[in-house]
């Protein structure tokens, strides 16, 4: 089973021979990948999580102003 | 109108201590691997086993659930529906859920539980569609929508077996 604490770490552990690339030929933002992978699958849905709160927070304000 | 509050975790937590069995497939499951996509529902596919079905009804009772897009009626799932094929397009307390008796070339639970791996999300236990395969079902159905992530998942894939690597020439 993967172990939400063993993908946990620093961004300064991340290789620097991943960044070269910033996007793949199809325009794909490869650095955001490289990001998420770098996460614990709780910090990622975390993640997911606060997007669709913050678009949920953006909306209501859109339809009170 | 407000925007209710979408809790995917807690989502997850109400059907895992009702004992439900079920797969994350869908946007959830692509960011639990590792792509940054967006999604506002959680997709599972659930066992359609008798059993499962009651323990299913039962945590739906707890979230609230009812169909979305019935305008002012509220109609709550029953076990016939959940024991279909289709798709049950659900809102709940904590957010938009879809449960999915198939998806991609009518592959259900049991089909697919060979393709999943178990992942450790916030003190849970959660049985996730592999990458692979989330990927191939998105090229089964075809729909635009499925066919525009393609491309981040595939290279999901290749950037995690890179990082794999890596760590792996490194010890």
């Amino acid at each position: 089973m993967e172990d939400t604490e063993s993908l946990t770490f620093r961004t300064d552990e991340v290789p620097p021979e991943l960044d070269r690339e910033a996007y793949s030929e199809e325009g794909v933002d490869l650095t955001l990948i490289r990001w998420m992978l770098f996460l614990s699958p709780t910090e990622r849905l975390k993640v997911l999580q606060q997007n669709v709160q913050s678009l949920a927070r953006l909306c209501n304000e859109g339809t009170l102003s | 109108m407000r925007v209710p509050s979408v809790d995917f975790l807690a989502l997850l937590q109400t059907l895992v201590t009702h004992g439900v069995d079920f797969i994350i497939v869908g946007g959830v499951c692509a960011v639990l691997h590792g792509a940054p996509i967006a999604t506002f529902d959680l997709d599972l596919v659930h066992s359609r086993a008798p059993d499962n079905i009651d323990r299913l009804l039962s945590a739906l009772r707890d979230l609230d659930a009812y169909y979305r897009g019935q305008g002012e009626r509220r109609l709550h799932p029953d076990s016939t529906y959940l024991t279909s094929p289709g798709h049950q397009l659900l809102m709940t307390s904590l957010g938009p859920l879809d449960l999915l008796g198939t998806i991609g070339a009518h592959r259900n639970y049991a089909d697919l539980l060979e393709h999943t791996v178990e992942l450790q999300v916030g003190g849970l236990r959660l049985r996730v569609l592999n990458l692979e395969t989330l990927i191939e079902i998105k090229e089964e159905v075809g729909h635009e929508k499925d066919k525009a992530v393609i491309p981040i998942l595939r290279r999901t894939l290749q950037e995690k077996s890179r990082i794999e690597k890596l760590r792996n020439e490194r010890g």
